[in-house]
């Protein structure tokens, strides 16, 4: 196999001057990329051997006002888990659609917007997914008070079993 | 005159595998559209994650795929023994890698049998899930529980094997390879099922690389991408395997190499039990306290393994504290399920919907999560 990955980073960095790669562990790379240069740069990855997309998340980092977007690749040639980071604004949480260049990741985006609320420029279906008549705000994200949802929404019952109150016959 | 047909596949439906459901367009026999509308099954495993202990957790990742648990409880062991350092013990890599190829078996076994319902032919069906029956009683011997085993454990498995399991693995085994011919037999020799799944569902080796298709649907178009050889984990690069594959890409060619993968997880068994160290222990100390007060370095990881279905991963992000900050899981059918299902389905006839959802491996529990 030609195959390198120092090659075919090199290359990348040649049109991405600033990137640095980091190095995780033997097979695994992780890269922080700015918002407004990800979509280049993963379409670029994708020629060099990157092609195969295995999973978009989306973490909430509430400290830093921030989500973080991790576009994880897998390079089939060379086995190579490459992970891809990108920060935007926790306010204004709008990043473009990869759509284009991984037609699956309509609905990886499609789970995200529903669950946090990041809004993916240029995806035409933003309708949710999983979730029926959600009123409230994205259910993933940390701020969102699952306990108060629950006793808002269904009835507390004192835990009380019958059969334990009653005497219980014998086993046969 | 044309008139288009709405039809609902699922949520109970004997085509579909599992709660998801299929609304079809059809016009005729012809399916016009398709979506897939998951959300049944949907039991919110991510947030609930991170509301708990790294190792309550243990008791919720096997329930996250119901028909091959154990991959879930492999995927979380190496992503916390990849951000802790922890140094596993040799045997139980070994065991690990018994437990992950029966579970390939018997999800393989499972996924055979599927066929029943999609093309009507209930005698593989039963023959195929009584057959597995028997690798649930070695689970059951070596783990205590039958489907979710919450054996694999960050630092190792649980427990070491039992005394002289391996003899009952080697039986089952035997058993397994004795019954192949009469699978081939009913199955793949059968001239009904050849005539219904020959060139059907097709899919071929640019679609599934742009729609990303990881698994048996990938292996069936002619490449031998499996995680297992590229990106090996546990101890796989030390046996002796090969990986199937077949170019027709069509329904057929995937239940061949579900069949020939059988052959392979039933060497690479007989390998381990040979190869593995026969004493030592089977877990490490991974804390110094309590088990509840263990924590994670703080650091993201992900890390995947090859489950019978393609690419299972999970992306893990620990703050540092006694619970995980955040986890995603990586479906392997969440491709195929979702965009394949409108993609390759207008256009095909509305009987081999079902042969497209169960030669693909569709799995309903992890895409809804």
């Amino acid at each position: 196999m030609s195959f390198t990955n120092e090659n075919a980073f090199r290359e990348v960095k040649t049109v991405f001057n600033d990137i640095e790669f980091e190095k995780i562990s033997e097979r695994k790379y992780a890269v922080n990329i700015e918002k407004e240069k990800a979509v280049a740069f993963l379409e670029t990855l994708k020629r060099k051997s990157f092609s195969h997309m295995s999973l978009i998340t989306c973490i909430d980092r509430i400290a830093e006002g921030e989500f973080e977007i991790v576009y994880t690749l897998f390079s089939w040639e060379a086995g190579i888990v490459l992970l891809v980071k990108t920060r935007i604004d926790r306010r204004e949480s709008v990043i473009p659609t990869v759509m284009e260049i991984w037609p699956t990741a309509r609905f990886y985006e499609r789970d995200i917007h529903e669950f946090f609320g990041v809004k993916f420029e240029g995806n035409p279906d933003l309708r949710p997914l999983i979730l029926e008549n959600w009123k409230e705000m994205p259910p993933m994200r940390k701020d969102f008070d699952s306990e108060k949802y629950s006793n808002e929404h269904f009835p507390s019952r004192d835990y009380s079993v019958d059969f334990l109150s009653e005497r219980s016959e014998p086993d046969e | 005159m044309s008139k288009e047909v709405k039809l609902f596949i699922g949520p109970n439906h004997p085509g579909m595998h599992g709660n998801s459901s299929v609304h079809l367009y059809v016009e005729g026999d012809t399916v016009v559209k398709a979506r897939l509308v998951p959300g049944f099954l949907h039991r919110g495993f991510e947030k609930l994650m991170e509301r708990r202990l790294w190792f309550q957790n243990l008791a919720l990742i096997p329930r996250i795929c119901v028909p091959e648990p154990d991959i879930n409880e492999m995927v979380y062991a190496m992503v916390v023994e990849s951000l802790t350092g922890i140094e596993l013990p040799e045997r139980a890599q070994w065991i690990r890698m018994i437990i992950l190829e029966l579970a390939r078996i018997s999800s393989h076994l499972m996924s055979l049998g599927g066929v029943g319902g999609s093309t009507g032919l209930y005698t593989m069906n039963y023959w195929t899930m009584s057959d597995r029956d028997r690798i649930l009683d070695i689970f059951e011997k070596i783990t205590g529980a039958r489907v979710y085993h919450m054996y694999i454990i960050p630092g190792g498995v649980r427990k070491s094997l039992p005394e002289r399991i391996e003899n009952d693995i080697l039986d089952v085994l035997d058993y397994i390879e004795s019954r192949m011919p009469e699978y081939e037999n009913l199955l793949l020799k059968n001239k009904v099922i050849r005539t219904r799944t020959k060139g059907i569902a097709k899919l071929t080796e640019k679609e599934a690389l742009e729609m990303g298709v990881t698994g048996v649907g990938l292996r069936a178009t002619g490449l031998p991408y499996d995680i297992r050889k590229i990106d090996p984990y546990a101890r796989y690069d030390k046996v002796e395997f090969t990986v199937p594959t077949a170019t027709e890409g069509d329904a057929y060619a995937r239940f061949t190499l579900k069949y020939l993968e059988l052959q392979q997880s039933i060497k690479i068994i007989r390998q381990c039990i040979e190869l593995m160290p026969k004493e030592g222990p089977a877990n490490v100390r991974f804390s110094d306290g309590s088990a509840l007060r263990f924590k994670v370095p703080a650091g993201s990881m992900y890390c995947h393994v090859e489950s019978s279905r393609g690419e299972y991963g999970y992306y893990v992000v620990s703050d540092g504290s006694e619970k995980p900050y955040r986890i995603h899981v990586r479906g392997a059918s969440y491709p195929q399920g979702l965009y394949g299902v409108e993609k390759k389905l207008p256009g095909t006839r509305l009987e081999d919907v079902a042969l497209w959802l169960n030669s693909m491996d569709f799995c309903p529990p992890e895409i809804d999560r």
